[in-house]
């Protein structure tokens, strides 16, 4: 669609008013939740990112320095030199915060993709084979929505050190991958789900009796016609998705069985000092906060323009 | 090349081998349903000659959709009982499984449905869509197939062809839609084409275009057509024969011209004159066939017509009319008693003029 004052002479009235359309639905402002989830989200990552490269960032391994001595328990407050304060080993919050981001982005849109492919590969079977493939399917999915999640992934997390023990190959498996694996894993059940749910609707739908009127498959159906149009389901179901595993993942770290490298374990680590030094537990909160919020409200965003109802999550 | 010529010229050199390309014989498919049986297709028999154009018309729950798909064998096969045999090019390919039909849907078959806003993949660009079968079916490069699908596209006199590839459903209107659908269904080149109500979700001013585009690529590509419908005024322009369905059953069959001139069965009289007419003054009553079609769990006994036909009378509603020939054209036969033109059916019409008179 080209510039509407000088109109193609070649496009119709309709095209015009078309781009027209176009034009006024573009500018748009979105609403402010998406827009200030996206900017944190982006700032969040371009930081996390670039942190190595950052002057204002410590490395969150090396403790605060005022004239050569170490700042330690808790000695600067929010200013000036450390933005967020020091924790109790003299580190700096901020640089903690931001390293650390690191860890939870990446387990959270890891489990994420693998609860992506695994749940929604379970929901298309279920959803399109229907009968014995959706039973079983459907059983295990109900089993695993029924078990509280926090109690499967502390049973999981403590279960998988011992299986790893015993099985050589798995060695690859350090906490973080068993954080991963077990987020993954809460990950697929309301994936799959929504994912049976749709698909059960669209495989009725007329352009699917249209393709397979010409000729086409089971496998061409499933990936041409369906898989597309479940894209956005997916897509917004995996973004508030994220937003819980990230809280879950805190969740895990907080209580202790979850990676050291976490926001999770620096609240659980600081909170006992709350009171004299709230800097250390209460910015990885409000990261954590702000993190699981942006997705959240990405997520509603997303459901309110492609139209999803979220029955399962 | 002309616009309105065959796209491909191969296609139609395996055309010419003898014998009708369909042949249905006591077909019947029927429903498991908690309620019951339902039969939804109750011993049909017909023959298609290639190159001709049926007409299968009757109201909702006739049928006649049922029908069109158990041909194409595009019915779920769960709850689903199929008898007789359905003969395409001389094979048998009622009993035939969804695999092995897949090598007939699309090069031998094709089907255009009711709704054109829903039956194409909105998230596919039209131009893929035209182009999948053809490099699939028929093995077409990418470019070749590109190139094919625009010739399809001004075969079913699409303006800016080039253009169109490149959108997506939701850039067309339902009639542009319905001719990229013909489009699709053309592509592979089938023998027979299956048009289920291609018209009835469009506007009228379309369904005359959409009817014309579909006649003219019969013609070029000497291919059979089978148009589903309910609206007589739309079979009576563009298809060679009609087969009137009621409650799953084949009630009435003739030439077009025949069957608008001679009606045997009274339902076929009722369709027709439901139609409204143009001499008629402005808010006339539109005349209606009473009643409503039968329950096709338990029918009912006798002519499954009996119920609702104004000239029922005692022999109708015990013993089921067979489907007879007339004797002065083999090729209209009909299922009645006492059809249109027999003395009883002017004693009943009498009967009626008289009581009506009385009221």
């Amino acid at each position: 669609m080209t510039d509407v004052m000088t109109p193609d002479p070649t496009t119709t009235i309709d095209d015009q008013v078309d781009a027209r359309f176009k034009k006024v639905r573009r500018r748009r402002i979105p609403r402010f939740g998406v827009l200030f989830g996206m900017t944190f989200l982006i700032v969040l990552i371009a930081l996390t990112v670039l942190a190595d490269y950052l002057p204002f960032i410590r490395s969150p391994e090396t403790g605060v320095k005022v004239n050569g001595r170490l700042q330690s328990n808790y000695k600067l407050g929010p200013g000036y030199v450390a933005w967020w304060g020091t924790d109790g080993n003299g580190k700096d919050v901020f640089a903690k915060c931001i390293y650390y981001a690191r860890y939870t982005l990446f387990i959270g849109i890891a489990s994420t993709a693998i609860g992506l492919v695994v749940g929604g590969a379970l929901g298309m079977l279920a959803g399109y084979f229907r009968g014995k493939t959706d039973r079983v399917i459907s059983i295990l999915v109900d089993c695993l929505l029924a078990i509280p999640a926090l109690v499967l992934a502390i049973m999981l997390v403590s279960r998988l050190d011992d299986i790893k023990a015993e099985i050589p190959f798995l060695g690859w498996m350090t906490r973080l991958w068993q954080i991963i694996l077990t987020l993954s894993i809460l990950a697929v059940a309301p994936l799959a789900r929504i994912v049976r749910a749709q698909t059960m609707a669209l495989r009725e739908r007329e352009f699917v009796l249209a393709a397979r009127s010409m000729g086409a498959g089971n496998s061409r159906i499933i990936f041409r016609e369906i898989l597309p149009n479940l894209v956005p389901t997916m897509v917004t179901v995996a973004a508030t998705g994220l937003g819980i595993l990230i809280a879950a993942e805190g969740a895990l770290a907080f209580i202790g069985v979850g990676i050291d490298t976490s926001w999770g374990f620096m609240i659980n680590a600081n909170r006992a000092r709350l009171e004299k030094a709230w800097w250390a537990t209460v910015f990885p909160c409000l990261m954590l906060f702000l993190t699981v919020l942006s997705f959240n409200l990405i997520g509603d965003n997303l459901s309110r323009r492609f139209d999803v109802r979220e029955a399962a999550v | 090349m002309s616009i309105g010529s065959p796209s491909n010229v191969t296609q139609a050199a395996t055309r010419e081998i003898a014998g009708p390309l369909l042949e249905l014989t006591d077909v019947k498919t029927h429903f498991r349903t908690a309620r019951g049986l339902v039969r939804a297709v109750d011993g049909v028999s017909f023959t298609l000659e290639r190159g001709k154009a049926l007409g299968i018309v009757g109201e909702s729950g006739s049928g006649k959709t049922i029908l069109s798909r158990s041909i194409m064998g595009l019915l779920p096969t769960k709850g689903t009982e199929r008898h007789g045999s359905i003969k395409f090019a001389g094979a048998e390919i009622g009993n035939k499984t969804r695999k092995q039909m897949r090598g007939i849907w699309g090069k031998e078959m094709a089907m255009i449905f009711q709704d054109p806003m829903t039956s194409l993949n909105p998230l596919m660009k039209i131009g893929d869509q035209i182009a999948e079968p053809l490099k699939i079916h028929l093995g077409m490069s990418k470019d070749d197939a590109m190139a094919t699908a625009r010739r399809l596209l001004q075969d079913v006199r699409i303006p800016e062809p080039d253009r169109r590839l490149q959108q997506y459903p939701h850039e067309m209107s339902g009639g542009m839609r319905q001719r990229v659908m013909i489009a699709i269904a053309m592509a592979c080149g089938p023998t027979a084409l299956f048009a289920d109500e291609p018209t009835t979700a469009l506007d009228v001013t379309v369904q005359a275009q959409i009817l014309d585009v579909i006649a003219e690529q019969r013609r070029d590509r000497n291919m059979s057509l089978v148009l589903v419908t309910h609206d007589l005024g739309v079979v009576a322009g563009h298809t060679d024969e009609i087969a009137v369905m009621y409650g799953g059953k084949l009630v009435e069959k003739a030439p077009t011209r025949r069957l608008f001139a001679a009606m045997k069965m009274p339902y076929t009289e009722g369709l027709l004159a439901s139609i409204p007419k143009l001499e008629q003054v402005s808010h006339t009553r539109l005349n209606v066939i009473p009643g409503r079609p039968p329950d096709l769990v338990n029918p009912p006994k006798g002519c499954r017509f009996a119920p609702r036909c104004p000239y029922v009378s005692h022999k109708c509603l015990e013993e089921e009319p067979p489907l007879t020939v007339t004797p002065d054209d083999p090729a209209h036969s009909y299922a009645c008693w006492y059809p249109v033109g027999s003395p009883e059916y002017h004693e009943a019409k009498a009967r009626i003029a008289t009581s009506a008179e009385a009221n």
